[in-house]
């Protein structure tokens, strides 16, 4: 959590500098704007987990013990009373965020008894951030571009670029990931020759889940860009720089890719984060020992506190993934950061 | 650049025969059907017609900016021994666009990229066609944001458009169509957008810069209190043809053409308190099929039989006048002209008695156009 608001503070000291070079008056109102912003996040969040606890606490008392069946009815009442469940919810909820302050996620019951869930976490969670964040470039480097030479295809004749990446972007959409991703290990470690399973140490063997994991978010990626793209590409303002006699290639790299990138930017922090929780179905595929598969297991074999501790950390996650999304966006859009009143449209 | 071979007064562009066709879903749609036109260095033309009239596509023709699936089919564009309609490439119009005729578009508000501040897509000409940077493009600008009336320049430069209110982007869009000095600047619908009082400072400055820089304006507008304002010569435009042209006078005191009388009576000035006020009836030819005769028989109250058969030719009146109605064929029967239209000659030649013939310009048009109205 305290990094979580260090990133923050830094992101809108940096927007600030960024900001004073360009326009000074503009420099009051974007930290408004982002301290506006931190603070409801901040809110949001607090919401979030107490609604989320108010939840989970509802879960069967079961999870909260590794040998219930064992245990008489007063064992039970006093190992409760210890874990302080027995308490009122708010000083609960109250309890859990000054724990949450401290770092702390509780500790595991059943996954791995009295081992610190954060501990856990730290252990799986780098090789799935690993793998998702190569899968994430790979598909923003072929997605962009796939989704540029579609746009700009479809002023050319045969609209060749348009029509191959449509096809594309149709089959990955239509057929379920879990039939191409099984297909993508039969037929690639066959053709490849690579193992079907994941091994650390070996290189060749993260080329197949990287490369399932990817393929959706280029579609993605281009099929976004290709539609802003072509809306840009109609608007007033590049048939002007058009008669401006600005060259096609500028018009498309300086106004048309450049704005029609503003609402894709928005959900790249969040992509980058949501690494961190890993893929189910492609870890389990491989059997790579990442989060994929964690919260399932948790909630399997009924590990209160972990699931509690998963749940939580993702949520955060996409609260300040949303924020990130939305300072950035404001660094692109100039228009965002001012508010209400000087926001003259 | 320097423009003065050519005098103020002589032919800068001569457009010959123009025939411009869409394609759309294998049909051709005929949206220009031969047009021919002089236009004058230094003089302001108006272009005047319904929508769909062929206006933008006809001034797009002069810079290339068309769709894709338009094409010139037939005639010559010719602007100071280049043929317009025989560039291609981005490379042929580089010298063209921007360079020696630029465009002002109809809405403002949407005309400005929304990401850039104003200064940068205002260098962004000037760097292109000037060859200027850092410190000297930013003291154009600031130059030619003072051409077009925006104070504090230093400040403006750095803001971005949505700081703006629409008559301030507009005169940024001025100020961007002459980045680079060019000869001929098109407005399409430059007002249409903005309320009366700023479309009558966007004029003024339009009307100023005309001078210092001896534009040649094109104006499209299908605004006929414009026209009066700031027009040297009228060409009236129906279904992708010009049926009329003269200078401005001439159309609107001795207009010769059906369809300009109609237009003229529609509007609201000369309207007859208490009766209904004058509108055409029915609406134009589908340019998908080939028209026959005259376009405006059909919608014409009193047509000659001719016009269902034959295209007529252009006519002259006077050396600027011409008009394209078998009205002015020696043969013709003559129709009598509508009332508006009569009076409006009246109104003309009261003001000729009263002034000499020393009246010239654009001044008798505007003062009856408002003293008309009964």
């Amino acid at each position: 959590m305290r990094a979580v608001i260090e990133k923050c503070n830094n992101s809108s000291k940096r927007l600030t500098e960024i900001r004073s070079i360009n326009c000074s008056k503009g420099q009051d109102t974007v930290t408004k704007y982002i301290s506006k912003r931190i603070l409801h996040s901040l809110i949001t969040l607090c919401i979030v987990i107490v609604i989320v606890l108010a939840l989970l606490r509802q879960m069967p008392i079961e999870g909260y013990f590794n040998n219930f069946d064992k245990m008489s009815q007063t064992q039970i009442n006093v190992t409760l009373k210890q874990l302080g469940l027995k308490d009122p919810l708010p000083v609960q909820v109250g309890r859990y965020f000054v724990q949450l302050l401290h770092g702390d996620f509780g500790t595991s019951i059943k996954y791995r008894a009295g081992y610190s869930n954060a501990k856990i976490i730290a252990q799986k969670a780098p090789l799935s951030i690993e793998i998702g964040l190569i899968s994430l470039a790979i598909a923003l480097i072929l997605g962009l571009p796939l989704g540029a030479a579609m746009a700009r295809s479809t002023r050319s004749k045969f609209k060749i670029w348009d029509r191959f990446g449509t096809v594309l972007i149709v089959i990955v959409q239509a057929i379920p990931s879990a039939v191409y991703y099984l297909l993508i290990q039969l037929y690639g470690s066959e053709w490849f020759g690579v193992s079907m399973l994941f091994s650390r140490s070996n290189y060749a063997t993260w080329i197949l889940p990287i490369f399932s994991l990817s393929l959706g978010n280029i579609v993605y990626y281009a099929m976004w860009l290709r539609r802003f793209m072509v809306d840009e590409a109609n608007k007033d303002y590049i048939k002007l720089a058009c008669a401006k006699g600005v060259s096609q290639k500028k018009i498309w790299n300086r106004h048309v890719f450049r704005n029609a990138i503003v609402p894709l930017v928005q959900y790249i922090p969040n992509s980058i984060l949501f690494t961190l929780m890993g893929s189910l179905y492609v870890e389990s595929l491989y059997s790579i020992p990442g989060m994929g598969g964690l919260l399932v297991q948790a909630i399997k074999i009924q590990d209160n506190t972990l699931v509690e501790a998963l749940v939580v950390l993702y949520s955060m996650i996409s609260v300040v993934g949303l924020l990130l999304g939305d300072i950035l966006m404001a660094i692109f859009d100039p228009r965002i950061s001012f508010t209400g009143k000087e926001g003259a449209r | 650049m320097d423009y003065n071979d050519i005098q103020k007064g002589e032919t800068l562009i001569s457009i010959k025969d123009l025939t411009f066709d869409f394609t759309l879903r294998g049909q051709t749609l005929h949206a220009l059907r031969g047009i021919s036109l002089d236009i004058k260095k230094g003089e302001s033309l108006a272009i005047v017609g319904e929508s769909g009239s062929g206006k933008s596509v006809f001034v797009s023709n002069l810079m290339g900016l068309n769709a894709q699936n338009g094409h010139v089919s037939g005639g010559s564009i010719m602007y100071r021994g280049l043929d317009l309609t025989k560039l291609t490439t981005e490379k042929d119009w580089s010298e063209i666009r921007g360079r020696r005729i630029a465009m002002i578009m109809q809405d403002p508000m949407t005309s400005l990229n929304p990401l850039k501040t104003i200064g940068w897509q205002i260098s962004e000409a000037v760097e292109l066609h000037r060859g200027l940077h850092g410190d000297e493009a930013k003291n154009a600008v600031y130059e030619l944001l003072a051409d077009v009336g925006i104070s504090d320049p230093a400040r403006r430069y750095k803001q971005y458009p949505y700081e703006f209110s629409g008559g301030m982007r507009q005169r940024v869009v001025i100020a961007i169509a002459l980045a680079c000095k060019p000869e001929i600047l098109i407005c399409d619908e430059p007002t249409t957008a903005l309320d009366v009082t700023i479309q009558a400072q966007i004029l003024g400055i339009l009307r100023r810069l005309q001078e210092k820089y001896e534009l040649t304006l094109i104006y499209i507008t299908h605004d006929l209190g414009v026209v009066a304002d700031v027009a040297d010569f009228v060409a009236v435009m129906y279904a992708g043809d010009i049926v009329e042209v003269g200078s401005c006078n001439e159309i609107f005191y001795d207009p010769k053409h059906p369809y300009t009388w109609a237009l003229l009576s529609s509007l609201p000035q000369l309207g007859i308190k208490g009766e209904q006020l004058y509108s055409i009836e029915g609406t134009p030819p589908n340019l998908f099929y080939e028209v026959h005769g005259d376009a405006f028989a059909a919608r014409n109250p009193h047509p000659l039989k001719i016009d269902f058969v034959k295209r007529p030719p252009m006519f002259e009146v006077t050396p600027t006048h011409f008009a394209r109605t078998w009205l002015l064929d020696p043969r013709s029967p003559g129709v009598e002209k509508p009332e508006h239209i009569k009076r409006l000659n009246e109104k003309y030649k009261e003001l000729m008695k009263k002034n000499g013939e020393s009246v010239s310009g654009r001044e008798p048009a505007k003062t009856a156009l408002e003293g008309a109205a009964i």
